[in-house]
């Protein structure tokens, strides 16, 4: 008996010393630092918060494989920008500074990763857009910036080229938020329903922007009912739009609501409430409980584990897309170097198996194959695809 | 006309909103010469107020109260919330710091406008929250043609019987000519036995009670209340008291009221993008030729 015992301390013992020799092998590699800059405050900190998950599960999924570079461990390091232009420059510093933070993933928001992304340009730190589909972001030249979100003419032109039509729409009203990307989308699907107005077929009734800041849209909204539209399509994002459809609804707007790909999570659905949010249409990226590719579900399979639910929000996948992309980068090319990962991205990686599908860039830092498609919220609140061949 | 008429309603609705918000602004002011930056915040505090007092426990209030009920007890309770958390703020906030002058109790009140709502935001969370529509009722009315909806009668109702209820407590009775006294001239009332702390206490009591009472009801109302809301409101309803001229009671309800009705006009007939350039393109004339603002009297320079 005392043998026994005995023998199970020193096995224990043993286990033990086993368990902190593996820790202090682990603590002699230093882990590879990637930057997350994100609005975890202020009024999308609920997109912050899904990305700085989903990119911790990615982490942990690479981890859990043992690491990059030979067991290096991947360590992610928040910066909050509070989804403002100015405060995303100072997080761009802020994650620059720290020596040992190699890439960053950033941020929500095409107007805050506009001047973000110039000061990871000038002190040449790979950054990876996962939120930001302006067109011209990546039209200016940049190194070391890419994004692995879609951009909005693409989503533009498919609304112009297949919304439209599928509901056999003749009155268009479109509105914005006049936020750069919201503007951008507006302008761009006119730009792209242009040769159909020419011909006659469509007619563009309302073209507007509103202030989202505010929130009784009643006097816009009764000037858009008088014009009474087919679609209205709202490009701007979630929590006015739950605002405005609910508006739109009372005041009698019987049209088709089509929102633009920053519109429909579960936020909106709450503001909204199930009865006006239901029937909401949206043109959105790949979402991903519509994925069932491997590298999806085990992913999906992680976040449900400790969350409890899947990301609502694409944007945050793509955050967590940005992370798999870096670390096969910096694993592949065995580098941190700046220059070696952005020529890795940009020449050598093709078609990596990520979350969202296959991620490779462009000549400009684009993704490669991105799509939009159509989607529309059901009674009980969660989404279908539409096929709108 | 009718769509006019129903825009016009629209536009008041909007407006009654920020006269209520622009009564705190102006009552401070015209005793204190102090803007209180903190005032919109504790608009959108008295929101979240009447959200936990609405939505919390299975939407006790409303449960118990029935959905009439519980909307009174929630703006009662969310005024008298709002009321002491005024209060406190000029105690902590704004009164070690009077000796100093009135600049920096200003960038005190700005503080005290991060610190709450930074506040709101630990504790209700960032994300935007929602008054669920079982607590509101929901009725759409046709009006020989006009639809409204039953909330924003409530609403107008509510507000204008706020104004009344304030502007008689001030024209009329003794308390009212007291700190109508004490903003002529502080210590002149001092002299005269006017107990100037009383009337401190009541201003900042009141004027966020009524902001509360505004926030409860742009929840209800709106349903989408968010921890930065506090800011725009303020912003609007500031402007409004200047246009209506600083420290006069009745300048801050026709500010505000007029402001609504401007931001619509502009909207309608120029752009929705446009319409904060009409209104400030207006203001910057009122200003021009009537400094001291629409309602607002000459004060002659103190030397």
């Amino acid at each position: 008996m005392k043998r026994i015992k005995l023998l199970l301390v020193i096995s224990v013992l043993v286990l033990a010393l086993g368990i902190a020799s593996l820790g202090v092998m682990a603590a002699d590699k230093p882990p590879v630092v990637i930057g997350l800059q994100g609005p975890i405050t202020g009024p999308y900190a609920v997109e912050g918060e899904m990305a700085k998950q989903s990119v911790e599960i990615a982490a942990q999924l690479i981890n859990e494989k043992g690491g990059i570079l030979g067991g290096r461990m991947i360590e992610i390091r928040i910066a909050d920008d509070a989804c403002q232009p100015k405060a995303g420059a100072l997080a761009a510093m802020k994650l620059i500074t720290q020596k040992d933070v190699v890439a960053a993933i950033q941020t929500y928001g095409s107007f805050v990763v506009l001047p973000a992304s110039d000061v990871y340009e000038k002190f040449k730190k790979v950054n990876i857009a996962y939120g930001a589909t302006v067109t011209d972001l990546t039209e200016r030249g940049l190194k070391y910036f890419f994004r692995t979100c879609g951009r909005t003419d693409t989503q533009a032109k498919f609304f112009a080229e297949k919304v439209v039509p599928y509901f056999n729409a003749k009155k268009i009203a479109i509105m914005n938020n006049n936020t750069s990307f919201s503007v951008g989308l507006a302008e761009e699907s006119r730009e792209a329903l242009q040769s159909r107005v020419d011909a006659g077929e469509v007619e563009i009734v309302y073209f507007d922007a509103i202030n989202p800041e505010e929130t009784d849209f009643t006097v816009p909204l009764t000037k858009l009912r008088e014009t009474n539209p087919d679609v209205f399509y709202y490009t701007g994002h979630f929590p006015e739009a739950g605002l405005i459809i609910r508006q739109a609804r009372e005041i009698g707007i019987k049209a088709i609501f089509v929102g633009g790909d920053a519109v429909v999570n579960q936020d909106f659905i709450n503001i909204a409430g199930i009865e006006y949010a239901k029937g909401v249409y949206q043109t959105q990226e790949a979402l991903i409980e519509f994925f069932n590719h491997p590298e999806a579900m085990a992913f999906k399979e992680a976040y449900k584990a400790k969350y409890n639910t899947i990301p609502t929000s694409p944007w945050s996948v793509y955050a967590a897309d940005a992370l798999c992309v870096l670390a096969e980068a910096i694993d592949k090319s065995g580098s941190t170097d700046s220059d070696i990962i952005a020529d890795y991205l940009r020449n050598k990686m093709e078609e990596f198996p990520s979350i969202t599908g296959p991620v490779g860039f462009d000549e400009i830092g684009d993704r490669v194959g991105s799509s939009s498609h159509l989607y529309v919220v059901n009674d009980d609140g969660s989404s279908s695809l539409i096929d709108t061949e | 006309m009718k769509i006019i008429l129903e825009q016009l309603l629209n536009g008041l609705t909007i407006g009654s909103f920020y006269a209520l918000i622009a009564l705190g602004y102006s009552m401070v002011y015209g005793v204190m010469k102090l803007i209180n930056f903190a005032h919109g915040d504790l608009f959108a505090l008295g929101s979240y107020l009447g959200f936990t007092l609405l939505v919390s426990g299975s939407a006790y209030a409303t449960v118990t109260f029935g959905i009439w009920g519980g909307m009174i007890a929630a703006m009662l309770i969310a005024a008298i919330g709002i009321g002491i958390a005024g209060t406190l703020i000029e105690r902590i906030a704004y009164r070690p710091i009077y000796p100093a002058g009135r600049l920096p109790a200003v960038v005190s009140a700005l503080g005290a406008s991060i610190v709450i709502q930074n506040g709101i935001m630990v504790v209700w969370g960032p994300r935007p929250q929602a008054y669920s529509s079982q607590v509101v009722p929901s009725v759409m009315l046709n009006i020989g043609g006009i639809k409204i909806t039953l909330m924003q009668i409530v609403v107008l109702i509510v507000s204008f019987i706020l104004m009344g209820l304030l502007f008689y407590i001030i024209q009329k009775t003794t308390f009212g000519a007291a700190i109508r006294a004490c903003a002529l001239d502080r210590s002149t009332a001092a002299l005269m036995g006017i107990n100037i702390e009383t009337v401190i206490f009541f201003i900042f009591a009141l004027g966020p009670a009524l902001g509360g009472m505004a926030g409860v009801m742009v929840g209800m109302y709106y349903r989408k209340i968010s921890f930065v809301m506090g800011w725009n409101y303020g912003l609007k309803a500031f402007t409004a008291t200047i246009l209506g001229g600083i420290g006069n009671i009745p300048g801050a309800m026709l500010g505000g009221l007029l402001l609504g009705i401007l931001e619509m006009l502009g909207s309608v007939y120029i752009s929705t993008a446009y319409k904060d350039v009409f209104v400030f393109l207006i203001l910057i004339l009122v200003l021009i030729f009537r400094p001291t603002g629409l309602l607002g009297e000459k004060i002659a320079e103190k030397v």
